[in-house]
């Protein structure tokens, strides 16, 4: 904690660093926190609870944000990949950013205070997290701690729903998005979700019918997900958004898999490596293109 | 209010058959919007086109649905009808009951329910169609033609002659290609620099062309009729302005070992010298490489050395400080020639061309095994040898040599499956020259075929054989190796059955004809496609063969396949007249359907830039009244996308769009059905 304050301070006082985004406590739990002065960077926490991919702030559509000047930002592995992402699809440039990486233990499922439901118990994704220690950072802190274990990784929950026989799988995935209420709030915390204007937002043609009946939910949830094969980085943030409980990771996580098998491509935090959504290959592996 | 028109065709037969044409008609004609609908038996024909242009005046129509055969076949017949009516051709949009409905399906009655329901889906098509306006490009009426040889003289000089300005690129020193190094040439027997000679002086005169030798194309950018060029003047250590070509500087070189390329190895140059007598430009180029004043200074040493060159030049023109410079042309269209190589027959192979030499047959080890282009040499009145055709080992004249035709070619094994082409006529050749000259000598020739395909060629093969007495022996040879004063020929004929095993004094090898080695880096640079041995493709094999998939860029000459003299010329003529062609309009016109970006919208993620395959989308600032930036949004430069789509598909947002199949039109299209 000394570490990452310091560091917050330093950069605040010292270099062109207007805003530090970080974490700090709050009654329910940690929350995000915009330092801007070195008394505000002393409130900065890391740890477990520390949910929130805060990569999500750096978007253009975040205009408040970016008005508050240049930032520097705390990314565990999985926000270094968001932020890669960011920068991959020129919604941000390398230099216009000050990475704090931080070397995850892996989070709990909900950034509760000690003692409250929810906390203690891993987050399924961190159990098969690809990677905790960042490597697209300007600093990095914190020490090394043992791989979460314990309790069905993401990778477990994929396995088990592609395992169903296809009825059942449908009937599963039917009654999800059966509950969906088309709040967006998946869309709206979505690090990649940077389109000025969504698909789901236009009427002429409207392709998304937006009342939320099965036939509007199936297509935004089909949109949503394609849209975020080969840029999702897994960070669980839109399911931990979703008022409906819709497992929304199994269903980007088995995606991502999908790109790693026809694509041979990981989501990673290498900001050049270009997604296979956004290439024009003549030897594309797919014989439809053809 | 939407005013459409049906026309429904029956093709004769093609769609009359199986779908009942006055049926659609009728269904439509209760359809929204349409107020008209008839059909007709050929609405091609003149009669049709009539219907349709009175119906469209007589009924005031806002839009044409054709019912007839694809789009590919009669969109642009019948949108020239609607245009001559006065409607936006783009307000009229066939309904493909032929390909798709009438010739794929038997039963009459399910065929003609869905030719019915194809043709309501076009008619809400063209309700969300907007009128589009025809494109117009200026076209930079300048060509730029890459390769000096005689193809791409052929097409500079017919070009030039037809009132185009020319840039003409040539890598090595002098324009001629391989045909300045050639004796005589099949089937004529005409000396080949007598013919060449000219043409190549016409270039250096001519006021409308701009030879750059020596020189290279660096970059590429841009579209048809408006190409931009990078072109790179390597640096000859002479200045252009002041040299006369006195060649004072090649006499006084004292570095007189050099092997001489144009020679093929064997004669000798000095350090700084003209390929030919008769190059053009007629310039020296000094070889930085063999020359001992950058000798030295690759060895440290730091005293100019030698100078000589420099010192016999009375017009001081010798630079030895010069550097590659770079100059940039504006042209619209492009003319690769960059002709070909001969196959390396040696065992070493360049890396990654999946070829295997032929190491037993001791090229390059065996000095009196040579290929055809060195017995071009040998036998040439200006080569080495004063046009005696005499050994390479020890000058003795060859009392019997030995041609070997299809090296490398037809050999899959070995990397290359197909026919060189020229071989088996500039064998035929090689033994007259040889049976001119050495009245007494035998000639023997061993080949698979002989493939003399053309006006005059056979007659001239049979003329090598019947009257010249070649021995034709039809079969493979397995090795040649060294025995003292001879070469022994181990072979087998295919005919008689017997293996053979000949001395002989001289041995030439046909080696295949392939593309130049850079070729596939120029092809990249210029967006065009080679096939997998390297030759540059053409856009269609029977209908388009100077044409490649690029707008604006053709192919001429032995780069695009082995071709002989006359063919490479045809070709370089036949480009020349299809540039002239694109130059005759004073606009280009190209179809409005190109990509459109919304950029209100657009977020600027350039996943369009990134996966467009035609390079057409660029990326523009957006400010606002003070001049802030506010983003940067993609933009697509319609002179050179190609309407393919790939951005459309690819945008999560639907920003971009292309006109005439924007998203609105397709939905209300696929909503029809
Ligand atoms: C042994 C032999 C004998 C032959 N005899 C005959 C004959 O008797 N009759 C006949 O009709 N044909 C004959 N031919 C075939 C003849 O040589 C070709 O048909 C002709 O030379 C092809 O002309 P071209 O202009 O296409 O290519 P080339 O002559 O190869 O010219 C290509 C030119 O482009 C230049 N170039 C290459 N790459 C680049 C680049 N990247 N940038 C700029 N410039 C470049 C080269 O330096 C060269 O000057 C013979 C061929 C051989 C091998
Ligand atoms: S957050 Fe949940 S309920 Fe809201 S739109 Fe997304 S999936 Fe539907
Ligand atoms: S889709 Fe969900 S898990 Fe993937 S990057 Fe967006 S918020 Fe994170
Ligand atoms: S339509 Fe095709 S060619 Fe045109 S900009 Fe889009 S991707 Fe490029
Ligand atoms: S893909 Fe769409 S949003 Fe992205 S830059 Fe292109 S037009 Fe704009």
């Amino acid at each position: 904690m000394r570490e990452l304050r310091e560091l917050a301070v330093r950069l605040l006082e010292t270099s062109d660093v207007q805003v530090v985004i970080g974490w700090e406590e709050s009654r329910r739990g940690v929350r995000p926190a915009f330092a801007q002065t070195p008394a505000e960077a002393e409130r900065l926490v890391f740890d477990q609870r520390c949910v929130h991919n805060l990569a999500a702030y750096l978007h253009p559509r975040r205009k408040h944000i970016r008005g508050l000047g240049r930032p520097a930002v705390v990314v565990k592995g999985c926000d270094a990949r968001a932020v890669a992402g960011l920068i991959r699809d020129n919604q941000l440039r390398r230099e216009d950013v000050v990475l704090i990486g931080v070397r995850c233990p892996g989070v709990w499922a909900e950034n509760k205070a000690e003692g409250q439901p929810g906390n203690r118990r891993w987050a399924e994704r961190c159990v098969s997290c690809p990677q905790r220690t960042p490597t697209l950072c300007d600093y990095l802190i914190g020490e090394d701690s043992p791989e979460p274990s314990g309790g069905p990784g993401l990778e477990a929950q994929v396995e088990r729903i592609q395992a169903l026989p296809m009825a059942e799988r449908w009937a599963f995935w039917s009654s999800a998005f059966e509950r969906c209420v088309r709040c967006y709030a998946c869309r709206e915390i979505c690090p990649l979700c940077f389109c000025e204007r969504c698909l789901a937002d236009k009427s002429m043609p409207q392709w998304i019918e937006s009342s939320p009946h099965r036939r509007g939910n199936l297509a935004w949830h089909l949109a949503r997900a394609l849209h975020l094969a080969g840029r999702c980085v897994g960070c669980g943030e839109c399911e931990r958004a979703c008022p409906a409980g819709i497992p929304l990771s199994i269903l980007n996580a088995r995606l991502q898999q999908s790109v790693r098998e026809r694509f041979e491509f990981v989501v990673s935090d290498d900001p050049v490596a270009p997604s296979p959504i956004g290439e024009f290959r003549v030897d594309d592996g797919q014989e439809f293109i053809r | 209010m939407a005013r459409i028109g049906v026309f429904v065709c029956h093709c004769g037969e093609n769609i009359g058959r199986t779908v009942d044409a006055s049926s659609v008609a009728e269904a439509l004609r209760s359809h929204p919007g349409v107020v008209h609908a008839e059909d007709y038996r050929y609405m091609c024909s003149d009669p049709g086109q009539t219907l349709v242009r009175e119906a469209i005046a007589a009924n005031r129509l806002t839009g044409v649905v054709v019912a007839a055969c694809s789009p590919h076949m009669h969109e642009r017949t019948f949108r020239k009808v609607v245009a001559a009516a006065g409607l936006n051709p783009f307000l009229c949009e066939m309904a493909n009951i032929r390909e798709q409905c009438s010739w794929i399906h038997e039963d009459r009655e399910q065929a003609t329910g869905k030719a019915i329901a194809i043709t309501r889906a076009l008619v809400e098509k063209v309700k969300a169609n907007t009128p589009l306006e025809t494109i117009r490009i200026p076209i930079e009426r300048r060509a730029l033609v890459i390769g000096g040889g005689i193809a791409g003289i052929q097409a500079a000089l017919d070009l030039a002659d037809g009132g185009a300005e020319v840039v003409l690129v040539e890598k090595e020193s002098s324009i001629g290609g391989h045909m300045s190094q050639l004796s005589e040439t099949f089937p004529t027997l005409d000396c080949s620099q007598c013919i060449l000679t000219p043409r190549m002086v016409e270039v250096a005169q001519h006021p409308r062309i701009r030879l750059y030798a020596y020189s290279e194309v660096e970059e590429v950018s841009g579209y048809i009729g408006n190409f931009e060029v990078k072109v790179r003047r390597k640096a000859r250590s002479v200045n252009e302005t002041l040299c006369n070509g006195c060649g004072a500087c090649t006499q006084a070189c004292p570095n007189r070992k050099v092997p001489n390329e144009f020679e093929c190895g064997l004669g000798k140059r000095p350090a700084i010298s003209v390929p030919f007598p008769q190059a053009v430009p007629n310039m020296p180029v000094l070889d930085r490489e063999r020359c001992a004043r950058f000798m030295a200074i690759r060895k440290g040493i730091t005293k100019a050395v030698c100078g000589k060159c420099a010192e016999a030049c009375t017009r001081g023109a010798i630079d030895f400080a010069q550097e590659d410079r770079f100059v940039t042309e504006k042209v619209g269209a492009i003319i690769i020639a960059t002709g070909y190589q001969l196959y390396s027959i040696g065992k070493e192979q360049p890396e990654g061309e999946g070829l295997s030499g032929y190491g037993e047959y001791g090229y390059g080890q065996v000095p009196d095994v040579i290929d055809g282009l060195q017995f071009e040499r040998l036998a040439s009145a200006s080569g080495p040898t004063g046009g005696r055709i005499v050994r390479p080992s020890d000058g003795r004249v060859p009392k019997r040599v030995v041609f070997l035709q299809c090296v490398g070619s037809r050999d899959p094994s070995r990397g290359i499956p197909y026919c060189s082409k020229i071989c088996c006529m500039y064998v035929a050749k090689h033994v007259m020259l040889y049976r001119h000259k050495v009245h007494d000598g035998e000639a023997v020739v061993f080949y698979m075929d002989v493939r003399a395909a053309g006006k005059g060629y056979d007659e001239f093969t049979r003329r090598a054989i019947e009257e010249e007495g070649a021995i034709y022996r039809r079969g493979r040879v397995a090795r040649l190796w060294r025995d003292g004063d001879v070469v022994k020929v181990q072979g087998f004929d295919t005919l008689s059955g017997e293996p053979l095993l000949l001395d002989a004094d001289l041995v030439v090898l046909a080696t295949a004809v392939r593309p130049q080695p850079g070729i596939r880096a120029l092809a990249q640079k210029l967006s065009v496609s080679c096939d997998q041995h390297g030759f540059i493709n053409e856009a269609h094999p029977k209908l388009r063969p100077v044409e490649t998939n690029t707008a604006g860029i053709f192919v001429a000459g032995a780069c695009q396949a082995p071709r002989d003299i006359p063919e490479s010329v045809a070709m370089g003529s036949a480009a020349a007249a299809k540039v002239l062609g694109l130059f005759s309009k004073a606009e280009l016109e190209r179809e409005p359907t190109v990509a459109r970006v919304d950029a209100a919208h657009c977020a600027g993620c350039f996943l369009c830039e990134r996966v467009c395959p035609y390079g057409a989308v660029g990326r523009r600032e957006v400010r606002d009244r003070a001049g802030r930036l506010v983003k940067v949004v993609a933009e697509v430069n319609p002179g050179v996308c190609q309407g393919c789509g790939t951005c459309q598909a690819t945008c999560p947002g639907k920003h971009v769009e292309v006109q005439g199949f924007t998203d609105q039109q397709i939905y209300a299209e696929i909503a029809a059905l």
